[in-house]
């Protein structure tokens, strides 16, 4: 048996923060250098800011650097198809392309690897896999669908680097992919926090008690937020620990993961990223403990120099300190929370999805759920949450849990009214990617 | 043999890491080359690009990551 170190990288994970810094500060220096001298892009944007790479001599000097946003790449791809004067490379030198996914139905954006950039992507979900727990001993099923979407592909080869049996389920059914994971014993299981329950509801309808029948011992997510009351739901379905992590196309990799410890928050891979979490409305940045928008600087992916780019992702950063783990990368306390975007007004009212799927999945009678926004009357705006509760609930309870349901939501939106409406079984969509619980029809 | 004798950091190698710079160099080197059979050529640019992600990681180098 060996006896494998808790950390991936424990040169880097456990390095002194001054020294992080330091290490930071020259990989920042070279990285700005490379893009000025290697990516037309960049140099306009720079020069358009009247910036040069020289000017960048110590870590805050990055607020010098103008931010990058999605909406700038992609115009850029738009004015020179396919993949924009961004990349630093020419095309035949790539190994791999990718999209985005769109669910926001807006334009994809389409990115190219170089071989070190796709070895790099992997390597970055080995910090994450082996600070969770994953081990070479591991069976790792990936409920995942092998497209052109980059979702878990990095993981996959991560868990083959790690020496992991390997379980690609690709086109297979929900069922297909239940009872294979109980066949083969996989001790592990990644997918969206929404599919990992999804499968344990198939499971239940199968008969198979993931809990007993099955042998994983971790639930590795990733793709969508993960609020505390799903994760339990997940752990109390499966009979393992569930660990966040997060990443995104343009980076593509993750660059936060939940260890083993699980302290409520996911470890920033601090030596390969410099993240950022600025006001959204000002640009300032945020102290710790307070809610913005993260910026990513990657160090890593040399086709695409991604420096200082807005995400729109809602983060709290909280210090190393918070997690006992030993690891010195700061944390984002909840992971990623949600999208600056998301916050929808009613009546006055600020309302986040994540914020009412947290209330709902603490009802164990919920099974699915979803968000309508109307407008009643071209004046008044209403929210209406359908549920769809589990297989054999007693109807004549329907009327007590639509009451209190109604209630907690009111509670915790400043006493705005929810209707709580109840959807026939089957009735609401399932998902196997980005879950899409929220339809906004007030401008429809 | 690599004649670096200190991390990005500054601070001195310890042996392993010298042998793990010394062999990326190595396999940098047989890289470039192109007089390999593709089975010899495309293996070891395949196994350079595994030593150039241990070098990475372990702050022994950060070169160009978009070139093989």
């Amino acid at each position: 048996m060996v006896n494998w170190p808790d950390y991936w990288n424990p040169k880097t994970e456990t390095m002194p923060k001054d020294e992080l810094r330091a290490l930071q500060l020259v990989k920042l220096q070279r990285t700005v250098a490379r893009a000025w001298e290697t990516s037309p892009f960049h140099r306009r944007l720079y020069e358009q800011a009247g910036v040069t790479p020289d000017q960048i001599q110590t870590l805050d000097d990055i607020r010098k650097l103008p931010f990058m946003t999605r909406a700038d790449w992609m115009d850029n791809q738009a004015k020179l198809p396919l993949f924009g004067d961004l990349i630093t490379r020419p095309r035949e030198e790539a190994i791999r392309y990718h999209l985005t996914s769109g669910t926001s139905g807006r334009q994809p954006l389409r990115v190219l690897d170089s071989r070190k950039d796709w070895s790099w992507i992997a390597e970055q979900w080995c910090y994450g896999f082996w600070g969770f727990g994953v081990r070479p001993t591991d069976t790792v099923f990936f409920a995942f669908s092998y497209g052109s979407f980059i979702g878990f592909w990095g993981a996959h080869y991560c868990c083959e680097k790690m020496g992991c049996l390997v379980l690609p389920s690709g086109n297979m059914t929900t069922e297909g992919r239940v009872k294979q994971i109980v066949e083969m014993g996989a001790t592990v299981v990644c997918a969206t926090p929404t599919y990992a329950l999804r499968m344990g509801q198939v499971a239940q309808q199968l008969g198979i008690d993931l809990r007993n029948d099955g042998r994983v011992r971790r639930v590795i997510v990733s793709g969508e937020p993960a609020v505390p009351a799903t994760k339990r739901m997940i752990e109390d379905m499966w009979g393992g620990i569930c660990g966040d992590t997060a990443g995104m196309t343009e980076i593509g990799t993750i660059m936060i993961f939940e260890c083993e410890k699980q302290p409520g928050g996911t470890h920033i891979i601090e030596d390969h990223f410099i993240e950022e979490v600025i006001d959204p409305d000002t640009g300032e940045p945020c102290d710790y403990g307070q809610r913005g928008e993260r910026v990513v600087t990657s160090f890593g992916r040399g086709f695409i120099p991604l420096i200082r780019y807005r995400t729109k992702d809602l983060v709290m950063k909280v210090p190393y300190t918070t997690c006992s783990c030993g690891r010195t990368g700061d944390l984002y306390d909840g992971g990623i929370l949600g999208r600056v975007d998301d916050m929808k007004l009613i009546r006055g009212t600020n309302v986040y999805p994540r914020a009412v799927e947290a209330i709902l999945r603490e009802y164990s009678e919920v099974e699915e759920f979803q968000i309508v926004l109307t407008r009643e009357d071209n004046i008044r705006d209403e929210i209406t949450v359908q549920i769809e509760l589990k297989p054999g609930y007693a109807d004549d309870s329907w009327a007590g849990l639509q009451s209190k349901l109604g209630k907690d939501l009111a509670d915790n939106h400043e006493g705005l009214r929810f209707n709580v409406a109840r959807a026939g079984e089957g009735e609401l969509p399932r998902f196997e990617l980005k879950a899409k619980r929220l339809q906004d029809l007030r401008d429809q | 043999m690599t004649d670096q004798t200190t991390d990005l950091l500054g601070k001195e190698l310890t042996d392993d890491e010298k042998e793990l710079l010394d062999l990326y160099a190595r396999l940098k080197t047989m890289s470039a080359r192109e007089d390999l059979a593709p089975c010899a050529l495309m293996n070891v640019r395949q196994a350079m690009v595994m030593l150039w992600n241990v070098c990475t990681d372990l702050e022994l180098i950060y070169e160009e990551p978009g070139v093989d």
